[in-house]
């Protein structure tokens, strides 16, 4: 038995040496997790700069009354937060984002699972679909809002024209309170439903192809085979993507604040629209602190959340 | 353009013989050779540099990079960099935080009615009257109405450049159909509320969309302000907002200007529902016959080559009003100014504001008064014929969160959209701004 052998089956016949090979692996060990922390250093400080020290500081500046012009940076406890939960705005913009959240989250889910499944099926000119389903993802923000501003133009509109050529009048759909909020989650199911796509059609191209031979050959349909193979298969990517997307509904900002800036009548403003409104056009940084802090904490329940569910789900397997 | 919410950043800056010369000294420093004949000369050429913020973008950034370039190329004059930030909150909040941050701008250009907010932050430094007295700018030269805004508690914090009163274009063409111009080509006056109803009912009449009125309003809390206040103050209402207090309004006035809004976009008179952009493209085609909106949009209707003219919104309550903002110039704080830069500064000012005659072209109204009372400004057309306005401006009602782009119009807009969209009751939405601005005025200033 060679050496690398020992190290290979360290119960085995390497015993004699044990003493000097373990000291000297020690050591290794030592020198390897220096060079490893120094390859991390880079990332660390960024992370500790720009992550880690904003949060603290963040947190204390929730504690005080710091103005966007650095005034007023007295300690006053904890009254913020004392104001933030008695403010009925904070209230009405969190509920917004939570029913943004609901609104969008579940047709990102569902809408990029038929498009991943539609895809895979094998339809003439898979890239096609695949380009097409996937590049308005990689729009930034303001182009993709300014064309659905466009789009739902009340008089100049591509909706409401082709709407009028039927005879009927379309609505304001961005200044009707009872629309604006689906408008912007429509088009921003058209503009992200990509990427849960991607990870689905991934997910699908995974799925090992003798499964699916196996069921063939006991009698099982396409659509049993769907209901009993693929979406059992997807379950582990369907709890991804619903996390990903809630997280990622719930940091809604933009296509809002360039599609209706929160209006009509504040009915679509979402949290953090509510943040940016009181501390930087308010001038009010500490209180604005505040609320962020507690949406963060919002944030970091739905996370433990996610990690409670998928830990559970990993032991089973 | 310079009124959306577009962001655009952009430097523009002038590389002149001076700079190059400067440029050229370097190198020689840096290869060791001593200056020779041209130091002294080189030196005392060796302009001040001043960086100088703005939000103006499209033809008013053209204009306003036209006047800088011409105030560089008088003697001894500093070499400017301008900074354009994106009108509206993205600029606003940049220049309070690279303020409190102590990288401040050396000049920058404000709303007048937003400084009275801003100042109690201790954001800003005073203007030297004495030393814009040395370049020939005195307090006489400006209209009491725009005095008024430019001093804050004693303080001459900043300096108008102009007014850009919210004002009333119309289609000549459309108008002459309608049979409601005078002999001189200019809108019938009308003195009644009946009477401008009768005018707008002739121009839809004769307007190819039906409407006589364009007012863009849906999603638009500025407009709808601008709009709303114009005919509020002309009513005789009065606006305070009392720090520690409750708003001060009539509300009786309130409500009949309110009505008085809805029955021009009743879809008769003027169109019901339109937004801003529609509105502009609605009169810049010839669509309408009337258009109510702020002097900026002169440029792109002449672009459009739609034939118009202008006159203030006419005062059918009572005197007429023409709510205003000004860009003003202020002095953003700084710990320990350099004199000579400040004194550059003073300088730009004074020549940007006797120059300001090319920033009428864009239809604001010079804040200067000699400028507006040259005979090349009463030449222009259609300036000349809304430069009355300057004696009927109003402003916002001064607080911290009032003032253009600010957060007052857009809680305007909030609550009051859908009485404008007859989905609400005008009391209802009316008391809606008000709990609004009265939670707004329970808390302290932040500044």
């Amino acid at each position: 038995m060679t050496t690398t052998d020992g190290l290979a089956t360290p119960s085995g016949t390497a015993r004699p040496a044990a003493g000097v090979s373990s000291e000297l692996r020690r050591r290794r060990r030592r020198a390897d997790n220096l060079r490893g922390w120094l390859y991390c250093l880079p990332f660390l400080a960024a992370f500790v700069l720009f992550l880690i020290w904003p949060t603290i500081y963040g947190f204390w500046m929730s504690l005080t009354g710091t103005s966007l012009a650095g005034t007023k940076t007295g300690f006053v406890g904890l009254e913020n937060y004392a104001e933030a939960f008695s403010d009925p705005y904070v209230w009405s913009s969190l509920l917004n984002t939570v029913w943004f959240t609901v609104l969008s989250a579940v047709p990102l889910v569902i809408v990029a699972l038929v498009l991943a499944v539609l895809v895979n099926i094998g339809l003439p000119g898979q890239w096609f679909w695949r380009l097409s389903f996937f590049m308005p993802f990689l729009l930034a923000s303001t182009v993709a809002s300014q064309f659905w501003v466009w789009m739902y133009n009340p008089q100049l509109g591509l909706i409401n024209t082709v709407l009028g050529w039927f005879g009927i009048t379309g609505p304001a759909w961005l200044q009707d309170p009872n629309l604006a909020m689906i408008s912007v989650v429509v088009m921003t199911v058209w503009w992200t439903v990509g990427f849960n796509f991607l990870l689905y059609l991934t997910a699908l191209q995974n799925i090992p192809d003798h499964l699916y031979e196996a069921a063939s050959l006991d009698g099982a349909g396409r659509w049993r085979r769907l209901i009993s193979i693929t979406l059992p298969q997807l379950a582990p990517t369907t709890v991804l993507v619903l996390v990903l997307q809630m997280l990622a509904s719930l940091k809604v900002f933009d296509q809002i604040y360039q599609m209706t800036a929160g209006g009509p009548g504040g009915d679509t403003r979402p949290i953090l629209l509510y943040v940016y409104e009181v501390g930087f056009t308010g001038y009010r940084l500490g209180y604005a602190s505040a609320i962020s802090y507690i949406f963060f904490f919002l944030i970091i329940i739905v996370s433990i959340g996610y990690m409670v569910i998928s830990s559970r789900r990993s032991v089973k397997s | 353009m310079k009124h959306s919410s577009i962001f655009s950043t952009a430097m523009h800056r002038r590389l002149d013989r001076r700079a190059l010369l400067r440029g050229v000294g370097g190198v020689g420093a840096a290869g060791g050779i001593a200056a020779l004949a041209g130091c002294g000369s080189l030196s005392s050429a060796s302009a001040e540099e001043i960086s100088f913020w703005h939000l103006l973008s499209g033809p008013d950034g053209v204009t306003m990079s036209g006047l800088l370039d011409e105030y560089m190329a008088t003697d001894g004059a500093a070499d400017v960099t301008q900074t354009v930030l994106g009108w509206g909150a993205p600029y606003y909040t940049k220049l309070a935080m690279a303020s409190a941050g102590g990288r401040a701008p050396d000049i920058a250009v404000m709303h007048s009615a937003r400084v009275p907010g801003y100042a109690p932050g201790g954001l800003l430094d005073a203007w030297d009257l004495d030393l814009l007295g040395e370049f020939g700018i005195r307090q006489e030269d400006f209209p009491e109405l725009i005095w008024d805004k430019m001093e804050v508690e004693g303080e001459l914090l900043n300096i108008a450049l102009d007014s850009h009163p919210f004002v009333l274009y119309y289609n000549t063409d459309i108008a002459d159909e309608a049979g409601v111009l005078d002999s001189d080509g200019l809108l019938l006056p009308t003195e009644t509320p009946e009477d401008f109803r009768d005018l707008a009912l002739e121009l839809s009449g004769a307007a190819p969309s039906g409407y006589g009125l364009s007012f863009g309003w849906l999603g638009d809390g500025m407009n709808q302000w601008r709009m709303f206040y114009t005919y509020y103050t002309q009513m005789g209402g009065t606006m305070e907002l009392p720090e520690g207090g409750t708003m001060q309004y009539q509300e009786e006035i309130a409500i009949d200007a309110i009505e008085w809004i809805l029955s021009l976009i009743d879809g008769e008179a003027g169109n019901p529902s339109h937004d801003g952009g529609t509105a502009i493209s609605e009169f810049a085609t010839g669509g309408s016959g009337a258009f109510f909106g702020g002097v900026w949009e002169i440029g792109s209707y002449r672009d459009e080559g739609v034939p118009f003219d202008m006159t203030m919104v006419p005062g059918v309550f009572g005197p007429p009003t023409a709510y205003a903002d000004s860009h003003s110039f202020v002095l953003p704080f700084q710990s320990s100014p350099d004199p000579e830069r400040r004194r550059a500064v003073h300088a730009l000012v004074a020549h940007v504001l006797k120059h300001s005659l090319a920033w009428a072209d864009a239809g604001h109204i010079p804040a200067y008064t000699p400028v507006v009372e040259d005979p090349a400004y009463q030449e222009l057309e259609p300036q000349s014929h809304y430069a009355d306005a300057i004696d009927h401006l109003v402003y916002d009602p001064p607080a911290w969160f009032t003032g253009s782009g600010s957060d007052f119009s857009t809680y305007f807009g909030n609550t009051m959209q859908n009485v404008w969209a007859r989905r609400t009751d005008p009391l209802e939405g009316w008391n809606a701004f008000v709990g609004r601005i009265d939670d707004l005025l329970a808390k302290p200033s932040p500044m």
